[in-house]
């Protein structure tokens, strides 16, 4: 669970550490992604492990579009940037909750039959839930991916260095709105991967983004805003935590745990635990 | 007459970084001070040490025969030590007389009387046209000297800017110096920051030149530009930035 | 200049006496319940908003976790009723106190926390409280606590055959959280607090204590609130852990003032007076729950007005100053 925390905020930190903005529509990006997984598999019989790049790939777009459309016009803001930054993307959360209730009804659904839906796996004697191990794997995939994406390929380093320097980068003819609609879009297509794989074990409705959206920004938060390494740590820090609280207090307190961690560290560490900026 | 300031040994490490090596200097009632040298020469940090931004790590600043070496900024202002930023940080959705009434509130607590103080330092600073206006559409010089401004209204017994004539139009840097010695003449104590050795000279009483974290040279502006160990650091500076 | 100011300030306390007595009159034309109580949670947002808005807008401390507040004050005052028989008058006081209290206590780690940092502290603050009221079992837990049917009485604020009581309360609560910004706005306080959101290095140079002005931000601001909260368990007469102290009431709360003009005196009124109807009326008219309207044309609007009008509604309605260059 943990590694799916930290592939859900690894795209919300990628957003924010590339341009100092906190999509906080994040957890409307899950809920859209974890629909889309569903409706391919209820129309389409496509199971969710093969839909996830479909499913990616469609949040990619998505993503890159919001940036162009909304995003692009809430950073150029002149007074209370950061006030406008924070209530574009919630107005849009909003906006996208409305639209899903409309369209989707708030009813529960869920994938009812899939290839790893309900399954278990016993090694050495432990039994683990099959999709949750996949979404592990899919999730350190994902990471290890986006790491040799960024150190390795130009336009990884591109991202970098206008992460660093927008003046400068603009300087040598890369286009910064370009940059950043790609990093919209790549933030966004991590957190479909994350969603399509998370259809198959959670019931999908219209609010589900809301309580995966705030574990995301307190993992965030707790890797230090806009590393990734730090995002991808924090989620496992994160799902061990979420474990052992459960051990501990009942059920309902689980979240508690989380948050406590989340307060501890800030107060101790006021930028989080890999925090550079 | 005892001096007005005093740093007795003062010492500022970054990590392994030194800023400040064993820095005494003093500052006497009524002068005007000028703290120059190369860039990198600690000038910043002893004057933030001197304002309270941060404690030194070693030695100690000694202000109207108090010894304030670890009082924060607002207590230091509290006893009269007002200062600018080298970078303007102005409250930039506040009109300029807003911005002038928060420093008038130190010594006012009737809002009345800290809007007529501001009203009366505006008219000294020559920005009371702009009263209404909010600081974020001033133009830069005007920044500037909001940032006198807002320090004077504290009623400071010293004053510390930090390069307030840098980057000026030679006829804005005219007023500012004008507006320096206009300050003086109000019986306030001023220490000048500034890297530029042309501008500040004609203007201050005495010099100090910092050099590498220690005071190089001390003295008359005449004698200081002519002093073979300044000419040396600016140069060997200018080679340094050129290289 | 001295003069023009002192006219702005008395412009402002006589518009506000007007627009609170035409206000005070409209129930005795408006009879239809439903208007009634639109015009109630219209009143109640507004002052809350208003409150929020002394924290948020005047401090620039952007807290999205004002419903613990909005919860704290409801509660106590209603086990204080429940358990110990204790007037809700003196109730709402304590759910004050207790807020103000406790705004100041979360105030020593919270503050030295900046931007993202603090905002997601009061989030995660608030949804702590929230699960804590969940699991308190002596609090009610997940059922929450309905409050005993008596009567109508001003004594125990309670009221059954008519709304106007409640009404009056709502538009009280409105002017005094008006009134304590209209009043802070130029004091020591008042300018403490924009200067510290402005810049608190700077605020800090000319001996502004950066650490008290937040602290008493958040007093105040958590104190209108929590009576604010108190106000709502008595009006609604039950309360739950979701119903008091959910996220969206910390929303609502810094909605109408961003709408408005955040950090202005009349932002959260403005904000408030078409938020809050619009949203009663959408859900109104499409009806039951969750067809998801109300959220759609809700969040359009945020979006639009975040990025057309930056300063809020208001700014449309004040003339900026911007000459230019004087010289």
């Amino acid at each position: 669970m943990g590694l799916l925390y930290g592939l859900i905020a690894v795209g919300l930190a990628l957003i924010f550490g590339l341009m100092d903005v906190t999509n906080f529509a994040h957890g409307e990006f899950l809920m859209i992604a974890m629909y889309l997984s569903f409706f391919l598999f209820a129309f389409f019989a496509i199971d969710p492990l093969l839909s996830a790049p479909l499913v990616a790939a469609a949040l990619f777009v998505f993503g890159a579009v919001i940036y162009l459309l909304l995003v692009r016009f809430a950073m150029r803001a002149k007074a209370n940037a950061g006030m406008v930054q924070i209530f574009t993307t919630f107005g849009l959360a909003i906006v996208m909750r409305g639209l899903a209730q409309y369209f989707f009804t708030p009813d529960y659904r869920s994938i009812p039959q899939s290839w790893l839906g309900g399954k278990t796996i016993s090694i050495a004697g432990i039994f683990l839930p099959e999709p949750q191990l996949v979404g592990a794997l899919v999730s350190i995939l994902a990471f290890v991916g986006l790491y040799f994406f960024i150190h390795r390929t130009d336009f990884g380093r591109a991202i970098e260095a206008t992460r660093e320097d927008p003046g400068a980068v603009a300087l040598v003819g890369i286009d910064k709105n370009r940059v950043f609609a790609f990093g919209w879009g790549l933030g966004a297509a991590l957190v479909g991967l994350a969603g399509a794989i998370m259809a198959v074990f959670f019931y999908i409705y219209p609010d589900v983004g809301a309580s995966f959206a705030l574990i995301a920004y307190v993992t965030v938060a707790l890797g230090g805003f806009g590393s990734v390494f730090g995002a991808f740590a924090g989620g496992i820090i994160v799902g061990l935590v979420e474990a052992v609280t459960a051990l501990v207090l009942p059920p309902s307190l689980k979240s508690v745990g989380i948050y406590a961690v989340y307060l501890l560290v800030v107060f101790i560490r006021p930028r989080g635990l890999f925090g550079s900026i | 007459m005892t001096a007005l300031l005093e740093t007795r040994g003062v010492w500022q490490r970054f990590g392994g970084l030194v800023a400040n090596s064993d820095v005494s200097i003093s500052v006497g009632r009524g002068e005007i001070v000028g703290l120059i040298g190369p860039n990198g020469a600690g000038k910043s940090t002893l004057f933030n040490l001197i304002a309270g931004v941060l404690p030194p790590t070693q030695g100690s600043i000694i202000f109207d025969g108090e010894d304030v070496t670890n009082l924060p900024a607002a207590a230091r202002c509290q006893r009269g030590v007002g200062r600018t930023f080298q970078v303007v940080k102005s409250f930039e959705t506040m009109t300029v007389i807003d911005n002038v009434i928060v420093g008038a509130l130190v010594r006012n607590t009737v809002m009345r009387e800290a809007r007529r103080k501001a009203h009366e330092v505006l008219e000294f600073t020559g920005l009371a046209a702009r009263a209404d206006v909010l600081a974020s559409d001033l133009v830069p010089a005007e920044k500037r000297r909001l940032e006198v401004a807002r320090a004077l209204a504290t009623e400071p017994k010293l004053l510390l800017l930090d390069e307030v004539l840098t980057g000026l139009t030679p006829t804005e840097a005219q007023t500012g110096v004008a507006l320096v010695r206009k300050v003086r003449d109000a019986g306030i104590t001023v220490l000048m920051v500034e890297h530029v050795m042309e501008i500040v000279m004609p203007l201050v009483d005495r010099a100090i030149v910092l050099d590498l974290g220690k005071v190089l040279v001390e003295g008359k502006p005449a004698d200081v530009v002519r002093d073979p160990k300044v000419i040396k650091a600016y140069l060997g500076d200018r080679h340094a930035v050129g290289a | 200049m001295d003069k023009d100011f002192a006219a702005r300030r008395r412009r402002d306390l006589i518009i506000a006496a007007v627009l609170a007595a035409i206000a005070a009159l409209t129930p005795l034309f408006v009879k239809d319940v439903v208007v009634q109580n639109i015009m109630i949670l219209t009143l109640m947002y507004a002052g809350l908003s208003q409150s929020w808005n002394i924290l948020s807008g005047y401090c620039g401390q952007i807290s999205l976790g004002h419903a613990l507040y909005f919860g704290l004050g409801a509660y106590t005052t209603e086990l204080l009723f429940t358990k110990f028989g204790v007037l809700p008058w003196f109730g709402m006081l304590a759910g004050g106190a207790v807020s103000a209290l406790i705004a100041m206590g979360l105030g020593y780690p919270f503050f030295r926390l900046r931007g993202h940092y603090f905002v997601i502290a009061t989030i995660v603050i608030a949804e702590i409280g929230l699960l804590l009221f969940h699991n308190w079992e002596w609090a009610g837990a997940a059922m929450g606590i309905t409050i005993p049917i008596r009567g109508d009485s001003w004594l125990k604020f309670q009221f059954l055959r008519t709304k106007l009581p409640y009404f009056y309360f709502a538009l009280a609560l409105c002017c005094l959280a008006w009134f304590v910004t209209w009043w802070l706005e130029n004091s020591k306080w008042g300018f403490w607090w924009r200067a510290v959101k402005d810049n608190p290095e700077a605020a800090e140079s000319l001996g502004v204590d950066v650490f008290n002005s937040k602290m008493g931000a958040a007093a105040v601001s958590a104190f209108l609130v929590a009576v604010g909260g108190s106000f709502y368990a008595q009006f609604v007469s039950y309360i739950d852990p979701e119903s008091v102290m959910g996220f969206q009431f910390s929303l609502l709360m810094a909605l109408p003032a961003v709408l408005g003009g955040i950090g202005t005196l009349w932002g959260p009124v403005l904000g408030a007076a078409i938020l809050i109807p619009l949203t009663e009326l959408t859900r109104f008219k499409f009806g039951g729950s969750g067809r998801g309207v109300d959220l759609i044309v809700y969040g359009t609007l945020i979006v639009l007005i975040s990025l057309a009008l930056p300063r809020g509604l208001l700014s449309l309605f004040s003339r900026p100053k911007k000459t230019g260059a004087a010289r």
